[in-house]
């Protein structure tokens, strides 16, 4: 894209001002054309990772290895890796000082998904809690 | 073969709509054989149509955004004039028509009036502003504006072959289930939303993208003019809400065409949540719609005062204050829906606390006026009549943010004199003071002042006329909504509206005069310079039009007020900036893709809603083929010669020097 090769020319430009710390896209990075490899290997190993956490969730409920009660919290905590893999080896979050943007952003999406789901829950159990359903008021006519 | 479709869905035996859809449907004829029988279609497709120009595409949002603008307020003033006529008595509307006419009129401004006039603005501005070449994803860009025009064309069909909903602007099930809605009128809604929906969220990807990435060397996040700022705000509130509208119409739409249950009466359904769920995007949304705006008063104010914006950091700290706040409120939308106090209160109290982002922002306006040298123009104009208005919006806001207040006002004319009052108070002054501020910016002459500050007057005054009574009658306890009416003390209130509409309408037909006189006398309101109100950010540093890559060379950003500063240096040592040195400029070809897409997804759309199966999968086939297309394409560019970019900037810049040499200091 034209806009990438403006970016390449913008930060030419910008090399010699001091606050040069444009901040680069994941694919975007600057490896080189002849380090592909290490790109490789990153997605490699997520899949692997990805791959364990998927089959260890579906054998783990089999097994009496976790407390029966406790297979949900577990589930959750293998779903959560799950997540931590696939942003860290897909998605390239890192805490270098070029991923702010995508650490930011990545807070963003959390804290609303929080606030909705979380806001959603409280109301419709509140409604649930102060409206009658419908075959209680029916009984009540009765 | 054709599903639910035949003759009878056309509403042969209604004269109105009839007639209104034939005068439209000859209108549309008429100018596509003008088009083409006077030559001009291979210009139109090759400039506009497959143009991935920002400016262009701007141009066009915006173009909708006012043809859309004045359909809806066709559906305004039916309402209106209807109320008026049927005191205790049935009007000229009948109620099946009535239902229709107030659903298409909220659904049409918000989705395809404010909408497009903000985005167009955005798109027009906020590159330019930021000192760059264009959007991150062009032909994205481009995909976007066809969509949503998508949605606009879908509604209007509805106008002609079949019905439209009658569930009012948002469709609240069970209502909008089969059940009770067995027609047509809510599918077209669901996917004219469904399809212009997907073309905002692209928008606000396109836009964080953009704004994230793609700024000027030098250009620092606290650099950016405060309209990026708000369209960052907006576009990040776009990727974080507009998912939430497409989940629950697409769970609306799964009820309707698969029988499921989400939101039905019966079977487990709880149609409590999808009023839950589409006020979890609809309150965001309000704000995707005024922030933008806000940005626009900032640099009009700050422009017109002659004077750089007072409390810059603290107006962004309440943009993102508001951003997020914005996501916190919603069940005020539904405080009498029987949630509990302590759920009332919540949000109650969360909803009085983001009027205070609003109010540091009014203040900081206030302040940039203060000792400044005020120029009375139209955009100005539009600014303190914003400001007034937006005001006694807010405050009845807040008012109806006090849950037991809310118990008496819900669903009553008071709540919809309240949010007329803060969106065409706020987001119309907004999107009309951006449109007289930017118009010479993208087609190189002013618009008419003269009528430009009738249409502002007429529009002030009619809108006053019209919402005053509305309040009042509202706390007369008159709802939302009513084909007819029995109670004599409403009667002068609504009269009085009806007389407002006419005041208004003077404005509407004041801003049409203004378009067609400005375009009339555009040499004598010719802008040379490409800075025609001794403007302050970067995008005041192109021509007028700029040309298609907007700076020869990319600025060096040093501070607040990039073009401000520019100018002044050149103005304290008379000469303009060295030459810069011109190099080739590589731009994105113009492509049909957007184009052929939502050609493809109006296919798709429509027959959906008539239940055509085979055309469903043909228009999803041809708008995944035109994508597929798009992605094998090799030669995305084509080059500038510096000697060309060279020649256009030259021209510039001895417009500028003899402005420059005629400078006599600033303008009273």
């Amino acid at each position: 894209m034209s806009n990438a090769d403006d970016r390449h020319a913008q930060r030419r430009d910008t090399h010699d001002l001091e606050r040069y710390d444009i901040d680069t896209a994941p694919g975007d990075e600057y490896l080189g054309d002849t380090d592909v490899g290490s790109g490789l290997r990153g997605y490699v190993i997520g899949l692997g990772l990805a791959t364990l956490l998927t089959i260890a969730s579906f054998w783990l409920p089999g097994t009496d290895l976790v407390w029966a009660p406790g297979v949900p919290v577990a589930l959750v905590v293998l779903a959560i890796a799950q997540m931590g893999v696939h942003l860290v080896f897909f998605l390239h979050i890192t805490t270098g000082p070029d991923n702010t943007n995508n650490a930011l952003a990545l807070a963003f999406g959390v804290l609303i998904v929080v606030l909705v789901i979380g806001g959603s829950i409280w109301i419709m159990a509140n409604l649930d809690k102060n409206l009658m359903p419908m075959n209680a008021i029916m009984n009540m006519n009765r | 073969m054709l599903g639910k479709l035949s003759w009878d869905v056309i509403p042969f035996d209604q004269p109105l709509p009839m007639i209104a859809s034939a005068v439209v449907a000859l209108t549309i004829l008429g100018v596509l054989a003008w088009v083409f029988l006077a030559g001009h279609f291979p210009y139109l497709w090759r400039e506009w149509i497959t143009s991935v120009d920002h400016k262009r595409i701007g141009v066009m949002y915006t173009l909708l955004a006012l043809l859309m603008l004045l359909r809806g307020f066709s559906d305004a003033v039916m309402m209106r004039s209807q109320q008026a006529l049927a005191f205790q008595a049935p009007g000229y509307l009948p109620p099946d028509h009535f239902n229709q006419v107030f659903s298409a009129h909220g659904t049409i401004m918000i989705f395809f009036g404010a909408m497009p006039f903000v985005i167009g603005l955005m798109n027009l501005v906020v590159p330019l502003q930021l000192g760059v070449r264009d959007v991150a994803f062009p032909t994205l860009n481009s995909v976007s504006l066809w969509l949503t025009a998508t949605g606009a064309l879908l509604v209007n069909i509805s106008l002609v072959i079949g019905e439209f909903a009658r569930t009012g602007w948002l469709p609240y099930p069970p209502l909008s289930e089969t059940a009770y809605s067995p027609g047509v009128g809510v599918d077209y809604y669901l996917w004219a939303v469904q399809i212009a929906g997907v073309g905002t969220l692209l928008t606000g990807i396109n836009f964080v993208t953009t704004i994230l990435k793609m700024r000027a060397p030098g250009m620092s996040y606290l650099r950016m003019s405060m309209f990026c700022w708000t369209s960052l705000a907006a576009s990040l509130l776009i990727v974080a809400a507009f998912p939430i509208l497409t989940a629950t119409l697409a769970m609306l739409t799964l009820d309707r065409y698969f029988g499921f249950h989400f939101f039905t009466n019966e079977a487990g359904g709880n149609m409590l949540m999808f009023v839950n769920l589409i006020w979890a995007w609809g309150h965001p949304e309000v704000y995707i719609l005024v922030l933008p705006a806000f940005g626009i008063f900032s640099e009009v104010i700050s422009t017109f005062s002659s004077k750089p914006l007072f409390g810059y950091r603290s107006m962004v700290a309440a943009t993102l204050f508001i951003c997020i706040v914005s996501f916190m409120v919603w069940l005020h939308h539904f405080f009498t829906m029987g949630a509990g106090a302590d759920v009332n209160a919540a949000f109650g109290i969360a909803t009085s606390i983001i009027a205070v982002g609003t109010g540091v922002k009014i203040y900081n306006w206030m302040f940039t006026m203060y000792g400044g040298r005020i120029r009375f123009a139209t955009p100005m104009l539009w600014s303190l009549g914003f400001m007034v208005t937006f005001v006694i919006g807010g405050m009845t806001g807040v008012l109806l943010a006090v849950p037991p207040a809310d118990f008496l006002l819900h669903n009553s004319l008071f709540l919809v004199a309240h949010f007329h009052n803060v969106i065409i108070g706020g987001v119309l002054f907004g999107a009309f003071a951006g449109y007289t501020y930017w118009f010479p910016k993208a087609f190189g002459f002013r618009l008419h002042e003269g009528w430009g500050k009738l249409a502002f007057w007429l529009t002030l005054i009619g809108f006053y006329a019209t919402f005053v009574p509305l309040y009042a009658v509202g706390l007369l306890g008159m709802t939302r909504r009513m084909q007819h009416f029995d109670v004599p003390a409403w009667y002068p209130w609504v009269l009085v509206a009806g007389a407002g509409m006419i005041i208004t309408t003077a404005g509407v037909v004041a801003q049409i005069i203004q378009l067609v006189v400005s375009i009339r006398q555009r040499a004598a309101l010719r802008d040379s310079t490409g800075d025609p109100w001794d403007g302050r950010s970067l995008e005041w540093a192109t021509p007028s039009p700029p040309p298609v890559f907007n700076f020869a060379a990319l600025p060096h950003v040093e501070g607040e007020e990039p073009y401000w500063s520019i100018k002044q240096r050149a103005r304290e040592q008379n000469r303009l900036r060295d030459e810069p040195e011109y190099e080739p400029i590589e731009m994105p070809r113009n492509s049909p893709t957007g184009f052929i897409c939502a050609f493809f997804a109006t296919v798709m759309g429509f027959a959906l809603i008539w239940h055509i199966w085979w055309m469903v999968a043909l228009g999803a086939l041809g708008a995944f083929a035109t994508f597929v297309v798009f992605a094998w394409r090799d030669k995305p560019e084509y080059v500038i010669s510096a000697a060309e970019v060279a020649r256009i900037d030259r021209a510039n810049r001895s417009a500028r020097r003899e402005a420059l040499a005629t400078y006599t200091g600033p303008r009273p």
